[in-house]
């Protein structure tokens, strides 16, 4: 803390004579000046917020104009401390996709919060949606408010509570839900098996309206990176909801998968004329929503057919974490690759 | 020969108790989420019944040395191993559901529901498996004048039996099996330990001694 504001010596001018003073102040705002740049060239970055609650290692960190929410040592969300509205992660834009299918957007459910980046653009930009977040960790909501400008009211509410109690106990129903609750850290990502099942998929889908939809970030890739977890939630969201959309994000590895109750396929062409529609009806103004729609893909991850379907029985997300499941299952078609469901 | 069975008896125990642990607080996230409480009450609950399992299995060794009393113990233990899955559901069900739904439910609940549905769940299978050491160190002391190396040997053995526990469970089991089946497994394994302490109190050396050791 307290990069630039060492106290300059300008306090202590007050018994001299105006001209005195005013050499005084100008010396104690070079003063001031000085001490800033020496800070700024020791620790570009420094730490504005420090805590450990009982699920991660949190750190706010403000550097070259952003402000950096940390978990266990890596980059959770970012925020350019100027605007709000900017420098959060690109993947993010994607969860307002969800307006393709529901033009009448009005009530959304999200899990996980994090730096707020979707909650504070959703009360931007569509300040009538209702968005009720549901986060577990009591010390992020309060980070939260605190350094990411988010904001309860009537519209934007909060409640701290495991996403899949929440989404089990709650009777009210949703135009879309969206899922955010997978985390980086200095040794790979750590995925909540339970967010991630065909039952909790069941639950979330018993919470949607009839047009809606469910958004999943997913951090990996097509191939490559964390390709494996990909492919088995594609697989699971699937064997739930008629139609799973991908949207690969174009800066970073992750990819945001569109889970729909309606079963009619849709092409590109069609969303960019659903896109259209809506930025011309004035629904959405998020610059750059109809450059989100592009990246739209319907077909299935090539490794999508021999992934497993998650289940609360078999859901090894560690071993597809680090590409070892999918490996043995190859070796041994007859391991459970998709055990019978249990009811 | 003795020794080895005596010794296996206790590590296999010991290495169930830990494969409940850990599958139990995987299993116990879909209904109580992935809470930090989870597994303060899953490591609480588990240490409970241990505490338990050793003060019983100590003074019934005193009693009743008999290795019949523990495969009497660990036969119904098996079985109910065996049947987690079938039974948890509707129980823990009724746990999280008695909340009125919409509200948030009352931090204390938060925090005491999960050691609840674990007691419910792992309390009995790992109270009757933690009978096992301090019985055997009964029956398998010589005289009095061993009992520091036989309880030594007998609760290291154990512990060693734990570690594998955790470790085969978290970083093999889930990965190749079903939670489910890997309940039956440890069911079948406890059956088998009841069993083994049948067989050794009917034909093994230990049941003389225990004989000579009654009074």
């Amino acid at each position: 803390m307290g990069a630039g504001v060492a106290p300059g010596p300008g306090g202590s001018a007050m018994r001299f004579g105006v001209r005195a003073r005013r050499v005084a102040q100008v010396a104690g705002v070079a003063g001031v000046l000085f001490a800033g740049a020496a800070a700024a060239l020791a620790a570009p970055w420094h730490v504005v917020f420090e805590a450990t609650s009982p699920y991660h290692h949190i750190r706010v960190i403000d550097e070259d104009g952003m402000r950096v929410l940390s978990f266990d040592g890596s980059t959770e969300t970012q925020m350019s401390l100027s605007d709000p509205l900017r420098g959060h992660f690109e993947y993010t834009e994607y969860f307002h996709l969800v307006w393709l299918w529901q033009s009448r957007l009005s009530n959304v459910l999200m899990i996980g919060l994090g730096g707020a980046s979707v909650q504070r653009a959703y009360a931007h930009y569509y300040p009538e949606v209702t968005v009720e977040t549901v986060e577990l960790d009591p010390t992020v909501v309060q980070v939260a408010r605190d350094y990411f400008h988010f904001k309860e009211g009537p519209k934007q509410k909060v409640r701290v509570e495991d996403g899949r109690v929440f989404v089990r106990r709650t009777t009210r129903a949703y135009d879309a839900i969206v899922i955010d609750a997978y985390t980086a850290g200095r040794y790979g990502s750590f995925i909540p098996y339970h967010l991630a099942t065909r039952e909790f998929f069941e639950l979330a889908r018993r919470r949607l309206g009839t047009n809606g939809v469910v958004a999943y970030n997913v951090i990996g890739s097509l191939r490559g990176y964390q390709a494996d977890i990909l492919g088995a939630v594609y697989r699971t969201l699937n064997a739930v909801f008629p139609r799973v959309y991908l949207f690969p994000a174009r800066e970073s590895d992750n990819v945001v998968l569109v889970a729909t109750c309606a079963s009619q396929p849709v092409t590109l062409r069609q969303l960019q004329r659903r896109a259209d529609a809506i930025v011309r009806g004035r629904r959405v103004s998020l610059p750059g929503f109809r450059t989100r729609v592009a990246a739209f893909r319907s077909l299935p991850p090539s490794n999508a057919h021999r992934s497993p379907v998650l289940t609360d029985d078999y859901a090894p997300v560690d071993g597809l974490l680090s590409g070892r499941t999918l490996r043995a299952l190859e070796a041994a078609p007859a391991a459970p690759a998709s055990p019978r469901p249990r009811k | 020969m003795e020794r080895v069975a005596v010794g296996l008896l206790v590590f296999l125990s010991g290495a169930a108790v830990m494969v409940l642990e850990i599958i139990g607080a995987r299993f116990l996230a879909k209904d109580f989420g992935g809470a930090f409480y989870v597994w303060v009450s899953q490591i609480g609950v588990v240490l409970a019944a241990l505490a338990a399992g050793y003060y019983a299995g100590g003074a019934l060794a005193d009693r009743a040395p008999r290795m019949g009393v523990l495969a009497g113990l660990l036969l119904p233990a098996g079985a109910l191993t065996w049947v987690i899955p079938d039974f948890s559901g509707t129980v823990i069900e009724a746990l999280i559901l008695r909340h009125p739904a919409d509200e948030p439910i009352p931090l204390v609940w938060q925090k005491l529901d999960p050691a609840l549905g674990s007691v419910v769940v792992f309390g009995l299978p790992c109270f009757a498996l933690a009978t096992v050491s301090p019985f055997m160190i009964r029956v398998a002391a010589p005289c009095p004048g061993h009992v520091g190396r036989t309880s030594g040997r007998l609760i290291a053995a154990s512990t060693l039996g734990s570690i594998a526990g955790v470790g085969v469970s978290g970083y093999i089991l889930l990965d190749v099996m079903t939670v489910s089946g890997i309940f039956r497994l440890t069911g079948v394994l406890t059956g088998f330990l009841g069993a083994a302490c049948w067989g050794l109190g009917r034909w093994g050396p230990a049941s003389r001694r225990a004989r000579e050791a009654a009074p």
